[in-house]
């Protein structure tokens, strides 16, 4: 069985070799930590927190604080019908030492607890209590009520409660160390690095710490790989910032028995400098030690190989560290002798103690990053202004970090600006690129900044164009003065820096679109107000007088042929009907005259209709006086029916006229 | 040839200033007079343009109207179509050339602007 056992941890062995060993430990700082977890929960208020604290304290090798009153408070809070609470208090007080607790009830209630039907916890609880109150107990009904128990819950938490009673159980226990190996497997894995049970930190931490605890009583290695041992521990260490009290003794338990125990302690190699190598500290120190920071002894510690994490270039390979006078479990390495490039790297440790120590795991494969930095030089500054359309070379200045220009740059809409440079590693004298490489314009006036990003072609010279009428629009058209810096910046450069290049003078073009305030198009438009038609420009004045001189002429011409012909003027009937209707006829036209000049046509309708009747009797009398004159001249007969007929329809026309 | 035009012309003129009555002769003086302002009319809207359009527009309706009713007058008042006038004395027709008058003027003068 042993001989199996010892093949199956080798070929563990050589698994664990790939396995995350643990990189942290509880230094002193989470010591401290934990000490105050534990010494917050005083005054206690029940006796779980009672035992909790002081047996954190105690595991620590803290002094308990007032243990007296601790002793009497126990005392106070003791529910003697409760099992747990009588399981802590009984702990607690042997933990405290010259502590007796007297309740009268609780023997009766432990010895009741401990039957075939009772749950696991229970039977622990009392089996544990009857034993720290050094109480009789009978060792085989318990192992029997255990084992029944355990058949209706087989959680691991039941089991784990089941091992650290059957590590102090006398008689045969192999039936509860045969449960060690399925409850284990019976843990999650996480990330191919942690191994947990559900219910976190408290099951898991219970399993390991009662299997351990069983096998030192067994005197046998637990059934658990290595690999997962190592698992199991990342898992504790990730979780060891835990503040609360009971995870904190849990945490601090399984930790102390992953440490003493004599099959397994895993050891943790831990990087003690700054991640950051540089010429100033050129060494890489690890702290090779157990979880709680003790020293394993005298140590070999090797670089197994030290890998760029960018390119995969190995720098160096099997060398090894020195140890620190001052500390044994401190150890160093001057990384930079193998004269590593810039860069994250990644050194993969082998521990081998002087002495042969089997029980030590996680002993190959260390992993521990670094990251070497360097000083930049900027060099090859060149800054000028060049017209956009012209690709001649601009004019161009040279600039010296960490001086800032003489004179402002002056650059307008049809012209940009032109920048180059170049980063140079300080050590080797190489270009290089770095991350972050920026201009910042600050407008002078507004504070505003605006940025732009420099990039590096395939020769490592970083350009910068600014094309200043194109990026009108990131300037808001704000033409003024502007100061120019530059910002190189990378995780593994030692010296960032921000240089005040100049100051540049920026002119856009008027009238840029401005940006539209939110606020204005709530704003009120202005009115809009109905607009005639714009009238027409009159031709000159003396235009418009020749022709209506023009159109009078041929009134002229009228006359003339009308005397010309001989208009019998002097026929002119002198009756008051002719000079009646002719003065109507006038006042006719003289009231269309104002119409056209100021009445409007309701007003000229009434007077028309006034003056129409008297018109009207005058030319039917004017027109029959004519006519009947007429008709004497020619015959006398046929006169009076056409006259009449006319007087008639004239009637019909005046009527339709008014 | 054109002695030939002229010698018609010649005729023409003598044969109207012979025949045609008096009172025609006074109505197709007072036909030319408007036929000649309208013609100035004309040129001016085409010298200077039609703005203002409506006070135009008023001018040339007047004198077209003007026109034809001074010519419907004439063919009334002309012996030589008295018997497809019959019943319609000269100063029936005189009255109603004014009444027309009036209200062509009426519709000039209110669109004239």
């Amino acid at each position: 069985m042993a001989r199996v056992l010892s093949v199956v941890a080798l070929l563990a062995f050589a698994v664990v070799g790939q396995a995350v060993s643990p990189s942290t430990f509880v230094t002193s700082q989470d010591r401290a930590r934990l000490k105050s977890v534990f010494e917050a929960a005083a005054p206690y208020p029940d006796t779980q927190s009672a035992y909790f604290s002081i047996s954190g304290l105690k595991l620590l090798g803290a002094a308990i604080p007032n243990a007296q009153d601790a002793c009497k408070q126990i005392s106070k809070v003791i529910d003697g019908g409760n099992v747990a609470s009588i399981y802590y208090a009984a702990t607690a007080a042997s933990a405290l030492g010259n502590c007796k607790i007297e309740v009268p009830e609780l023997r009766k209630t432990l010895t009741d607890a401990i039957k075939d039907d009772a749950s696991v916890q229970d039977i622990v609880f009392a089996y544990l209590a009857l034993k720290n109150l050094g109480l009789p107990v009978d060792d085989a009904s318990t192992n029997k009520a255990l084992l029944a128990a355990l058949k209706t819950d087989d959680s691991p938490q039941s089991h784990g409660y089941a091992f650290l009673a059957a590590a102090e159980l006398s008689g045969d226990v192999s039936k509860f160390v045969d449960n060690i190996e399925d409850v284990i497997a019976q843990a999650d894995e996480v990330d191919d690095k942690y191994l947990q049970f559900e219910g976190g930190l408290f099951v898991t931490s219970l399993v390991v710490d009662g299997a351990y605890r069983l096998a030192e009583k067994t005197k046998k290695a637990p059934a658990v790989a290595q690999d997962k041992v190592l698992k199991f521990t990342n898992y504790f260490l990730s979780r060891k910032h835990v503040h609360q009290l009971k995870s904190a003794y849990h945490f601090l338990s399984v930790i102390k028995i992953l440490t003493t125990n004599k099959f397994h302690v895993p050891v943790a190699v831990s990087r003690a400098s700054p991640v950051a190598v540089t010429q100033a500290e050129p060494s890489v120190k690890v702290y090779v030690t157990d979880l709680l920071g003790g020293s394993l002894g005298e140590m070999t510690v090797t670089a197994e190989s030290a890998r760029h994490l960018g390119d995969d270039a190995v720098v160096l390979s099997k060398k090894q560290f020195t140890p620190v006078a001052s500390d044994k479990s401190l150890f160093e390495l001057n990384f930079l002798e193998a004269k590593p490039a810039k860069g994250f790297y990644k050194l993969t440790i082998n521990v081998v103690p002087k002495k042969a120590d089997p029980k030590l795991i996680g002993i190959t494969g260390a992993e521990v990053e670094v990251k070497v930095t360097t000083k930049v030089s900027v060099e090859n500054v060149e800054i000028g202004v060049a017209d956009k359309d012209q690709a001649t070379a601009a004019k161009t200045t040279r600039l010296v970090y960490p001086n800032k220009a003489t004179n402002v740059l002056e650059a307008d809409h049809h012209q940009k600006i032109v920048m180059k440079f170049q980063l140079k590693d300080k050590t080797t004298g190489q270009l290089l690129t770095a991350h972050q490489t920026f201009i910042r314009l600050t407008n002078l006036n507004t504070k505003e900044e605006i940025i732009f990003i420099t990039e590096a072609d395939t020769t490592l010279t970083n350009k910068f164009d600014l094309d200043v009428g194109a990026s009108s629009k990131e300037f808001d058209s704000l033409s003024g003065k502007y100061s120019m810096e530059l910002i190189v910046g990378d995780a593994v450069i030692e010296n960032p820096f921000s240089w005040h290049l100049t100051d540049v003078s920026l002119t856009f073009p008027e009238g840029g679109e401005t940006k539209p305030d939110k606020q204005s198009q709530y704003a009120k438009k202005p009115e809009i107000k109905h607009k005639f038609n714009e009238p027409e420009k009159r031709p000159p004045a003396t235009v418009s007088l020749a022709f209506t001189g023009l159109v009078l002429l041929p009134l002229l011409i009228l006359l003339i042929l009308w005397i010309r012909i001989g208009v019998n003027v002097s026929n002119f009937p002198l009756s008051l009907s002719a000079v009646g209707f002719h003065v109507c006829l006038g006042a006719i036209f003289a009231l269309y005259y104002c119409y056209w000049v100021q009445l409007n046509m309701f007003q000229t309708l009434r007077w028309l209709g006034i003056i129409a009747i008297p018109t009207f009797i005058f030319g039917n009398r004017l027109l029959s006086a004519l006519a009947s004159k007429r008709a004497l001249w020619i015959a006398p007969v046929s006169v009076v029916e056409p006259v009449h007929f006319a007087i008639q329809s004239d009637h019909k026309r005046s009527r339709k006229h008014k | 040839m054109p002695e030939k035009l002229t010698n018609v012309i010649i005729k023409f003129y003598d044969e109207y200033m012979q025949t045609t009555p008096k009172k025609l002769k006074i109505i197709d003086a007072y036909l030319l007079y408007v036929l000649l302002t309208g013609i100035i009319q004309f040129i001016y809207c085409c010298l200077v343009g039609t703005y203002p359009f409506n006070s135009f527009l008023s001018g040339f309706i007047s004198t077209v109207g003007s026109f034809i009713l001074a010519v419907c007058l004439r063919l009334q008042s002309n012996p030589q179509n008295k018997a497809e006038f019959t019943g319609i004395s000269p100063e029936r027709s005189f009255a109603d050339f004014i009444f027309a008058h009036v209200i062509l003027h009426l519709v000039v003068i209110n669109f004239i602007g």
